[in-house]
């Protein structure tokens, strides 16, 4: 009996979901990061406010690396908690990339919330356009758990952990986050939105997943 | 009908040789155990019949009625009990057997269950409560036998399938793959146990280089 892949999706999403609530510690370091980084840069500024540029560019930093403190482990911790053998026999390729995918999408849309919040509380950002900050947003998410994903799986399969992940990372993620930075900035400043740049990035993230699916398999089925 | 067929396999870990032009047929229907020193590369010959690992030279091939199974057809038809997979530590054993047997495409219902956990002799309230992490060694075997049991695979990959289990453990094992041979199963089992051993159709042993 073959496994529908929409419902192998969603059963690799809900155990993440069941074993990452019940492990609060993991959660914890995420969401300290980003508290303890922005409280920091609040408390150093003694209420100056930055410029719109550097407000984006700190959004963004501070939201790749709280995901970054998580997201380079998604398969290595199968590989050592002994599980990886199990999901590699009985779950089909697409379903476990996707599956845990969309767990780093969730993960980092809460975290995008939470950072947000923050931001927008302790660093004084003026009003913003919230459906193009969203649009923004959902954008810079999708391109980022997409690339963790597929090369926190690739770095486990070459054995090698955060090092290579983190190397691999920058160059793949660069052209979401360079658009990210500007758009947001944009935002973050009153002016108008291009749309191209962010189609530019959609069409990015959307080459980011097929791409990472068509690899994927090859890893999945290696010998 | 299924076959693993080994032909002229070689495999080298640095400078060991492990296997040096290996022939076997592995037939379903039948017992087959794998029996060897420590380190002759039993754990080793599971990991090429399952096709996780390719061999340097010569292939393994599985098939089925002459046709040659390619390998995500023959993953989906498998299943394995070894020592190197564990269970999810913080899901409890009845999520664990459920998330594996949606990963196949498959549900069972609760009285399904239960009688799942009767054959395998574990309690209710014990793979529903406490989470997988909190279980003897000997209870998270049994949870992967019922695993083993619910998937129906047509292939049994088992290394040392008995340890840590009881007597009545290890009964549960063997009942279940003479019922699963007879049923036309291709099993392969890897021990140094002579009461397994006696139990087989056909023993390789692996010689230690």
């Amino acid at each position: 009996m073959q496994s529908s892949i929409f419902h192998g999706i969603k059963l690799v999403f809900r155990k993440e979901f069941l074993a990452g609530m019940r492990c609060k510690a993991a959660w914890a370091a995420i969401f300290m990061f980003a508290l303890t980084t922005l409280s920091c840069v609040s408390l150093a500024l003694q209420g100056a406010v930055l410029e719109p540029k550097l407000q984006a560019a700190l959004f963004w930093m501070v939201l790749f690396f709280s995901s970054m403190t998580g997201m380079d482990r998604c398969f290595a911790e199968e590989e050592m908690s002994g599980t990886f053998l199990p999901l590699r026999l009985y779950g089909a390729a697409q379903a476990v990339l996707f599956g845990k995918m969309l767990y780093s999408f969730f993960l980092l849309l809460v975290l995008a919330l939470f950072i947000s919040i923050l931001f927008f509380i302790l660093l004084d950002v003026g009003s913003v356009s919230l459906p193009e900050f969203l649009a923004v947003a959902l954008a810079g998410v999708l391109g980022l758990s997409g690339a963790g994903t597929f090369l926190a799986a690739l770095t486990t399969g070459a054995g090698v952990k955060s090092g290579l992940f983190s190397v691999l990372m920058l160059p793949v993620i660069l052209p979401v986050f360079l658009p990210a930075i500007f758009l947001t900035g944009r935002v973050f400043g009153g002016d108008s939105m291009p749309f191209s740049h962010l189609g530019g990035m959609l069409l990015y993230d959307l080459l980011l997943m097929v791409g990472g699916s068509v690899l994927f398999d090859y890893f999945w089925y290696e010998e | 009908m299924m076959t693993i067929s080994f032909d002229s396999v070689g495999l080298s870990f640095g400078a060991q040789r492990l296997f040096d032009s290996l022939h076997a047929t592995l037939p379903s229907g039948q017992i087959t155990v794998v029996t060897g020193q420590n380190g002759s590369g039993k754990s080793t010959f599971l990991q090429l019949a399952a096709k996780f690992i390719a061999p340097d030279t010569g292939k393994v091939v599985a098939a089925e009625d002459g046709s040659i199974l390619q390998k995500d057809a023959f993953r989906s038809r498998l299943a394995m009990v070894t020592p190197e997979w564990n269970l999810y530590a913080r899901l409890t054993a009845e999520e664990n057997l459920r998330f594996f047997l949606g990963l196949r495409g498959m549900e069972l219902s609760a009285e399904e269950i239960r009688v799942l956990w009767e054959r395998v002799e574990l309690k209710w309230e014990d793979t529903r409560i406490p989470l997988a992490g909190k279980l003897s060694t000997g209870m998270r075997q049994r949870v992967k036998l019922a695993v083993l049991l619910a998937v129906e695979a047509d292939v049994w990959i088992l290394d040392e399938p008995c340890a840590n289990l009881d007597a009545s453990g290890w009964e549960i094992v063997l009942r279940a793959a003479r019922q699963a041979a007879s049923e036309g199963r291709l099993i392969l089992w890897a021990t140094n146990d002579p009461r397994e051993e006696a139990a087989a159709d056909a023993v390789i042993h692996l010689p230690w280089n």
